[in-house]
């Protein structure tokens, strides 16, 4: 198995630290997400793997080859290193055509004109492109050289792919589609890829695992699924799936499962908590919009609570609650009338983390 | 896994490199450079200290010269000249720059386009020319002052002081001054910043001065630094106009000292060539400490904004009229009469034309072995040069700006350093390179030995038009061959190059007029058979032959003009545009 390793790795700028002593390891034929607010130092961690940045400290295997160890001092250039990279700009060369762009690779590497051709025409072919080999980047739609760049950096058939955010540039329409496309061919060819992007929808719907990166640091990783229904952290709960993030107190637990926390105003709230400790005082509450509930539900906290302004979104409406000086946000089927009203929060769906460092 | 329909490529290894390929070529590069750029400045500091010339058997160290330069009175009274002259230039050149930048490039001034055209004359020909050209028309016995003096009675004035030499060389600087406050500041200029001051209710003139012009400080430094450093060490306007008046400056006594005396001194050469070179270089750190957070590459490029005119009213007509009539007189006027005077005889109002026009000039001209052989050298080493020098300055900017090479800071502070050594002084520290290094001895009698001198000379005004090209290239770009298996020099080669063709052809062409027109380089590597257009035309005003001189610059004007018009019709390339 074909394992990419990072361990320990740091990336200071001065004295600041982009990456912060990341440890990860890549399975192969995955597809891993970096996830994360712009700044995470996500793309960072691409651009050490890739080669085209150089880590502080740390280490980064592939397989048994050392690409990178700050002790030894090795560092291999990109160029060794022989990963396809898809850039954000796409850095799509202007004065090469398509098939020269795409072709690039396998010139680089010898390989003779007929064979070229032919794995030109596969890789086109497999973005759907082949009609357009001799147009140049400057004369594609947005879609279409995002899918070259795509081309370009499979056409040599990399161990390993990395994606910095290759659909940012793309509108909202083009982007579903290209996101379905893309895992397609992620899929179809059992490429390992690394794919980095601040937008949770794109990181849910392609990932086999997803990374939650904040200030240079792995926050959370996990299935799409753990992620999303087992926050460990409250910046996994809150940056991912939209919740709303509440101050409370709490007192001292030993285990995690069901426990009881207290808001500014004096109300309880039964809750539970991923964290094997909590300590008694400062909490933070996580409730994701959508689970507020504004029925009574069977084994759910009571809140008194005062409605305010909705806004319509089409298929649902939003609209803000006051409770404790905090406004909670609730994604709802119909607005509540303006003023004091009840909502209900089952057990499960509080989620109660300890204070952050 | 791969499904059935999937392509059939298999995996491919990236390609192998030695690994040292990219490190041994910066390497290379970097030596290169400090060789060519320490080679020469390291004699002259030798010659500054030993007691004969370098050359000479025997030398012992000694403080003699300094002793000489400091104390001699002589020269305290030329570093003086030179310095008053240096700076009214600086002020003439920066006046009329900066009031062409604003009228041609702000106001509804009619003709101002013309004008622009005009004004950039002087800059693609040399000071020779156009000292030349004031010395034809507005000299003591020139034919604009012969006609005054008949009318009124005696010479209006006299071009052959510090007055008058700052006149020809501010008018010759005043496009540099214009360039940089045309392009640093008046056309990139977001005008919406001068459309806000209208809007809190500044009147055009308000904006002008609250606005505009304070936001041209930058480039106005920059170019009141250049401009004092090309008149520093300008030769051939005061050689025309002071040396007559018994003036000295500072590039005429090291003229006189090293190259017209029987016995050069070089130790004092040299000593003053120092002397020349912390003028300079003060200068330019001045200019640096007012600039610290100014942009780091100044150019004579930008942005193809189109910013608001103001509107100059019933002043429209009336500063048309001023700013033609000074262009007529100060630039067009100069250069038609050496072309005048190239198919004369003898000019003078006294004598009508059609008594005197001959094409006799020409005759000797061409008639003369020597001069032949200057035209095909000059042409021979300036396309060398041009090509060398484009080579040069692409490979020193690719290692600094799109590596991580250790020493790119160092090499690019070796690349500009040519900016504080004098034309004039670069030649003498070639020519002593060539007496005492062995290896480049072999230059020593052939054109290569010109070749080194102005390809070092010209390195910073070539890495002038590349380094910003290069910043305009995404960095992405020559990363994501990386990717693809490029090591740094395919990267370079394959990608940056192919990118950087149109500033490639730009510095080329530059560089080529450039050593065209070029006259003080050269002076001290020539010998005969090694004969250049401008030392030449320096010898033959030596001599007093006016005419031939006069043939051979209108030669040299027609060269260029037809090397620029080719430039922009062919490449669509556009000179300091």
């Amino acid at each position: 198995m074909t394992k990419l390793t990072l361990t320990n790795l740091t990336r200071q700028y001065g004295t600041a630290k982009a990456i912060d002593g990341i440890n990860l390891t890549v399975e192969e034929g995955e597809f891993l997400t970096l996830l994360g607010p712009s700044g995470c130092g996500k793309s960072t961690t691409l651009s050490a793997i890739a080669g085209l940045d150089r880590p502080t400290e740390g280490s980064i295997t592939f397989g048994d080859r050392i690409l990178f160890d700050s002790k030894s001092d090795t560092y291999l250039p990109p160029e060794a290193r022989g990963f396809g990279v898809v850039f954000q700009s796409y850095a799509l060369w202007p004065h090469l055509s398509v098939e020269d762009n795409v072709g690039m690779s396998l010139k680089l590497r010898k390989i003779g004109a007929a064979e070229r051709k032919k794995r030109i025409a596969e890789a086109l072919e497999l973005v759907e492109l082949g009609p357009f080999a001799k147009r140049y980047p400057g004369e594609l739609s947005g879609g279409q050289q995002q899918r070259v760049a795509l081309a370009r950096a499979i056409v040599f058939r990399p161990p390993l792919l990395l994606l910095d955010e290759p659909l940012s540039n793309l509108d909202a329409q083009l982007r579903q589609q290209a996101r379905v496309w893309l895992k397609e061919i992620q899929r179809e060819l059992g490429l390992t890829t690394i794919y980095v992007t601040h937008d949770q929808d794109e990181a849910l719907a392609m990932s086999d695992r997803i990374v939650v990166m904040r200030k240079g640091k792995v926050v959370q990783l996990g299935t799409p699924e753990q992620i999303y229904a087992a926050p460990e952290h409250p910046f996994s709960a809150t940056f991912i799936g939209n919740a709303n993030r509440i101050e409370v107190n709490g007192g001292n637990t030993h285990a995690s499962g069901e426990c009881v926390v207290m808001l500014n105003d004096g109300q309880q709230v039964k809750a539970i908590t991923p964290e094997p400790q909590l300590s008694q005082g400062q909490q933070i509450l996580t409730v994701r919009t959508h689970k507020i509930s504004c029925e009574p539900l069977p084994d759910a906290t009571e809140l008194a609570v005062n409605f305010g302004a909705e806004s319509y979104l089409g298929n649902h409406y939003e609209q803000v609650a006051k409770v404790a000086d905090t406004a909670l946000r609730l994604t709802l089927d119909k607005p509540m009338p303006v003023g004091p009203g009840k909502i209900w929060l089952r057990h499960e769906d509080a989620i109660v983390f300890g204070p952050e460092q | 896994m791969a499904d059935v329909n999937a392509p059939s490529f298999t995996p491919t290894a990236p390609p192998r490199f030695s690994f040292n390929r990219a490190k041994a070529a910066q390497w290379f590069i970097f030596l290169i450079t400090a060789a060519l750029m320490l080679a020469p400045a390291l004699p002259i500091l030798l010659q500054v200290f030993i007691d004969r010339p370098l050359y000479a058997e025997g030398w012992e160290f000694t403080f003699a010269n300094l002793v000489e330069l400091v104390s001699s009175e002589e020269i305290g009274r030329i570093a003086v000249t030179t310095g008053v002259f240096a700076l009214f230039t600086v002020i003439i050149a920066e006046v009329v720059g900066i009031g062409a930048a604003l009228l041609i490039g702000r106001t509804d001034m009619p003709g101002r386009k013309l004008m622009g055209d005009v004004l950039m004359w002087p800059l693609y020909l040399s000071h020779l020319i156009f000292a030349l050209g004031w010395v034809v028309i507005y000299g003591p016995s020139g034919f604009f002052t012969q006609f005054i003096a008949q009318q009124a009675g005696g010479a209006p004035w006299n071009l052959y002081s510090i007055a008058g030499m700052a006149v020809v060389a501010g008018i010759s600087q005043a496009p540099l001054a214009y360039l940089y406050c045309l392009y640093g500041a008046v056309r990139s200029v977001d005008s919406t910043l001068e459309s806000a001051a209208r809007t809190v209710g500044a009147g055009p003139l308000q904006v002008l001065r609250t606005v505009t012009l304070p936001l041209m400080v930058p480039s106005i430094v920059t170019s009141s630094a250049l401009n004092l450093v090309i008149a520093v060490e300008t030769l051939s306007i005061p050689l025309f106009l002071a040396r007559p008046a018994r003036i000295d400056t500072l590039s005429t006594f090291l003229y006189g000292e090293g190259i017209s005396a029987a016995e050069p001194n070089h130790g004092l050469v040299a000593a003053s060539s120092l002397l020349l070179m912390l003028l300079v270089g003060s200068t330019l750190f001045v200019q640096r400490l007012l600039l610290q957070n100014g942009h780091r590459y100044e150019t004579v490029k930008g942005k193809g904004s189109r910013p608001m005119l103001l509107s100059l009213g019933k002043l429209r007509w009336p500063m048309a009229f001023f700013f033609g009539t000074l262009l007529f007189v100060t630039v067009v006027v100069p250069i038609a009469g050496i072309i005048l005077r190239a198919f004369t005889s003898f000019l003078s109002p006294l004598v009508p034309l059609n008594k005197v026009m001959t094409l006799n000039n020409f005759q000797v001209l061409f008639g003369s072995e020597s001069n032949l052989r200057a035209i095909t050298n000059t042409v021979e080493i300036a396309l060398i040069s041009a090509a060398l020098g484009t080579i040069l300055a692409v490979a020193v900017a690719l290692v600094v700006q799109r590596s991580n090479f250790r020493f790119g800071g160092t090499l690019e502070a070796l690349a500009y350093s040519p900016r504080v050594v004098p034309g004039l002084i670069i030649g003498l520290g070639v020519f002593y390179a060539a007496v005492i290094l062995p290896p480049m001895g072999w230059l020593r009698g052939n054109i290569g030995i010109i070749v080194v001198g102005y390809v070092m000379a010209t390195l910073p005004l070539a890495l002038g038009v590349v380094q910003p090209a290069i910043v305009q290239i995404s960095r992405d770009l020559d990363r994501a061959a990386r990717t693809v298996g490029a090591d740094w020099v395919n990267a370079m080669r394959l990608i940056m190059i192919p990118l950087l063709k149109p500033a490639l052809l730009g510095s080329f062409i530059l560089l080529f007029v450039f050593h065209l027109k070029s006259y003080i380089i050269a002076i001290f590597l020539m010998a005969p058979g090694l004969e250049v257009m401008g030392v030449t035309m320096l010898s033959l005003w030596t001599n007093g032959d006016v005419g031939e001189l006069a043939a051979f610059a209108t030669l040299q004007i027609v060269m260029v003009a037809v090397l620029l018009i080719l430039a922009r019709v062919l490449f669509k390339v556009k000179i300091y545009d």
